[in-house]
């Protein structure tokens, strides 16, 4: 096959392979594109109990519109029978707003005018409605806004998080991974289960210590307040506010973190083609870079992105206890006051950051391992 | 003339959870410069960790390593590891390894893999050393364009050809080859036991060359070895070796060689190869041997017969 490959002019080639990548994104796109609707649907389904919910919120809407209409001075000269029948009407016009008079979901003809379609036409354009009781620092209810306002602070704070953990742990899990058997090696195998305790149980020691006792680090927030008034004041606070999150979260997982790509490492050290290079004279350093890392990029660069989301949004107690502004508080909150459009909204915006990662990882494995072609397969 | 590479009383012992594995237990030979030396015996005899002994290629469960080494004049035991980096590997000593067909980088040009050692030890220019590793590519017999393809688009022949190439680049005195064609088709060995004697001859290297194929090795061979259970057994001329084994190993080996359209009953030797987790005292081949006495109880001792081989055997003292 390489032999005729060889044959075809390396221009009509270059185009060739334009159009192959061009096929394979828009394939790859539409295989990732399924999976996120099937996903996002199955979130509205659970979100909403398949239905269920509808009678949660009936029931909500007669007990608030009964007292409304029983405890309203203005109703006072009302007998009760026209009280009763009032409310029924007031009701009865509430559930006809909300359209919960009609089944959530119909698997007929009418499927795509129930509610469950709708949601999830809404949620796919990014639509998530608007929130029941939270409402943004500008004082929007749009679930969008609500988020868009919180994802930064979640990103600056878990990018760096994440970026802190891996580069050390890659960095000590080589060293170890060399000096095999070493005392050092023994102690970050011993240290390991020190990762089964979460990032939050850290932060409440660290807070005790270094916020309560030692008052050299504030308890939580994102910045003093009020906020410092120059640009430096305020990165400067900015960075005290992080240090105890960043901390906690780093004893959190560090030493899994180490263990796991030690023993990565120590699989891959021991393949042929590094032994080979140890006796071609290759120097250590090198052979680490190009011998170890080099061939194993696509699976640390796959931990490391998925690691990166999986931070950004599942971090709910750790942003809690330091009350950082961030998704993970976000989600605190939604659950609390069964807030349900932030809910699906924050799923969906996890669903969406997961697809398109999947969707770039494969063309980051295309460029940094030439064994992987896009749309590879045949090698024609 | 002096010898390119002395090792005297050679350990390499390995720690397993069952015990120490006495891989190589003192072994002790010389080369002369120019010769080539094959090493013959079953799987697990310790051939490949006496080539890893000598290229101080030692896994991470090494136990002992001990003995003396010397390569070129140099007393190898003595160098640290980055002394023995820069002065011995592949200055001095390069090696083909047994699973050539994975001691390439994956991810990386072959030709960049070749290139590498010259980088190292002798500071050349990407220049330079491309046009180095064509001609090395050359004199293997791989066409030249391969050297910007990727190990995966090479076949097996190709990239044995390519960790050939790579072994030849920086012109060492002594190459190691730990069974160098034993993947490949019969028609691809001869190819390449050809292109290894053309280029012995053009380059006045030394061989050392590992293999179970005696019938291929023949080839090649001037001095022979035979190990047994970590020992060596059997170390003299090939052609005496070939024609005439004396210990009753060497044999029993030479018997098990097969030979073209000829009827001949194939032997074997009953039992197995001892355990190299506590040996047996005395001799180690001693339960499976045909011509055992009440002597071989004790370990043999190496005698010189008629000054031509050594022999580990008390048949012959």
């Amino acid at each position: 096959m390489a032999r005729a490959k060889r044959l075809v002019h390396p221009k009509g080639r270059r185009v060739q392979t334009f159009l192959r990548l061009l096929r394979y994104t828009f394939l790859r796109g539409l295989a990732v594109w399924i999976a996120l609707v099937v996903g996002i649907f199955l979130t509205i389904m659970v979100a909403n109990m398949g239905g269920y919910v509808d009678k949660i919120k009936k029931a909500q809407i007669e007990e608030s519109i009964n007292m409304q209409v029983f405890q309203n001075p203005a109703y006072q000269n009302l007998t009760t029978e026209e009280k009763r029948k009032l409310a029924q009407q007031l009701i009865q016009l509430e559930i006809e707003r909300l359209e919960l008079d009609k089944p959530f979901i119909r698997f007929d003809k009418y499927f795509w005018k129930s509610r469950a379609f709708r949601y999830l036409g809404d949620a796919l354009v990014l639509d998530f409605g608007f929130a029941e009781h939270i409402h943004s620092t500008s004082g929007s209810k749009k679930v969008w806004i609500i988020i868009q306002e919180r994802l930064p602070y979640s990103v600056l704070l878990f990018t760096t998080a994440s970026l802190i953990v891996f580069l050390t742990s890659i960095f000590v899990a080589l060293i170890l991974s060399r000096r095999y058997g070493s005392i050092w090696d023994r102690m970050s195998v011993s240290l390991a289960p020190l990762s089964t305790a979460p990032a939050w149980f850290y932060g409440i020691i660290l807070i005790m210590i270094f916020a309560a006792q030692l008052r050299l680090l504030p308890f939580g927030g994102f910045v003093s307040i009020p906020p410092p008034k120059t640009m430096l004041a305020y990165a400067f606070s900015v960075v005290q506010h992080m240090v105890l999150p960043l901390l906690a979260w780093f004893i959190a997982y560090i030493f899994a973190s180490v263990y796991s790509w030690r023993t990565f490492f120590l699989i891959y050290s021991s393949e042929d083609y590094v032994e080979m290079a140890k006796a071609k004279g290759v120097p250590g350093r090198a052979l680490e870079r190009r011998y170890i890392l080099r061939p194993t990029l696509p699976p640390i660069i796959t931990s490391f992105a998925l690691m990166l989301i999986g931070a950004w949004m599942g971090a709910i107690i750790t942003e809690s206890v330091f009350n950082w502004p961030g998704l993970g508080s976000l989600y605190m909150q939604a659950i609390n006051g069964f807030d349900t459009p932030v809910i699906v909204g924050l799923t969906m915006i996890y669903a969406y950051l997961l697809g398109i990662t999947v969707f770039l990882l494969d063309f980051i494995y295309a460029i940094v391992d030439p064994r992987i072609k896009v749309g590879g397969g045949s090698t024609a | 003339m002096d010898p390119i590479l002395k090792v005297e009383d050679l350990k390499l012992y390995f720690r397993t959870t069952k015990g120490v594995v006495q891989a190589v237990d003192g072994v002790s030979f010389e080369l002369v410069p120019q010769t080539a030396m094959v090493i013959v015996g079953e799987s697990g005899c310790g051939k490949s960790s006496l080539a890893k002994a000598i290229l101080r290629l030692l896994p991470r469960n090494t136990h002992t390593y001990a003995g003396n080494i010397y390569i070129d004049g140099i007393e190898a035991m003595k160098l640290n590891d980055e002394q023995f980096r820069r002065e011995v590997r592949w200055r001095r000593i390069s090696y083909v390894a047994q699973a050539a067909m994975n001691s390439l980088n994956p991810v990386v040009k072959v030709g960049n893999q070749v290139a590498e050692p010259l980088f190292i030890h002798n500071n050349l220019t990407k220049e330079e050393a491309l046009n180095r590793v064509i001609e090395a590519f050359q004199i293997v017999g791989v066409p030249v364009d391969f050297v910007d393809r990727y190990p995966f688009e090479l076949s097996g022949g190709m990239r044995q050809r390519v960790v050939i190439a790579m072994a030849l680049i920086t012109n060492p005195k002594l190459v190691i080859l730990d069974e160098p064609t034993s993947a490949l088709d019969v028609l691809t060995q001869a190819n390449i036991m050809n292109a290894l004697k053309r280029i012995k001859e053009e380059f006045e290297l030394t061989y050392i060359l590992i293999t179970h194929d005696i019938s291929t090795s023949s080839e090649l061979a001037l001095d022979a070895m035979v190990m047994y259970a970590g020992q060596i057994v059997e170390l003299g001329k090939a052609g005496h070796f070939y024609l005439e084994p004396l210990h009753p190993y060497s044999q029993k080996l030479m018997a098990s060689v097969p030979t073209l359209r000829e009827d001949k009953e194939l032997e074997f030797i009953p039992g197995q190869p001892p355990s190299l987790i506590n040996p047996p005292t005395g001799c180690r081949f001693a339960p499976r041997c045909p011509k055992r006495f009440s002597a071989c109880d004790h370990e043999p001792p190496m005698v010189n017969y008629k000054d031509e081989r050594k022999i580990k055997c008390h048949l012959y003292t």
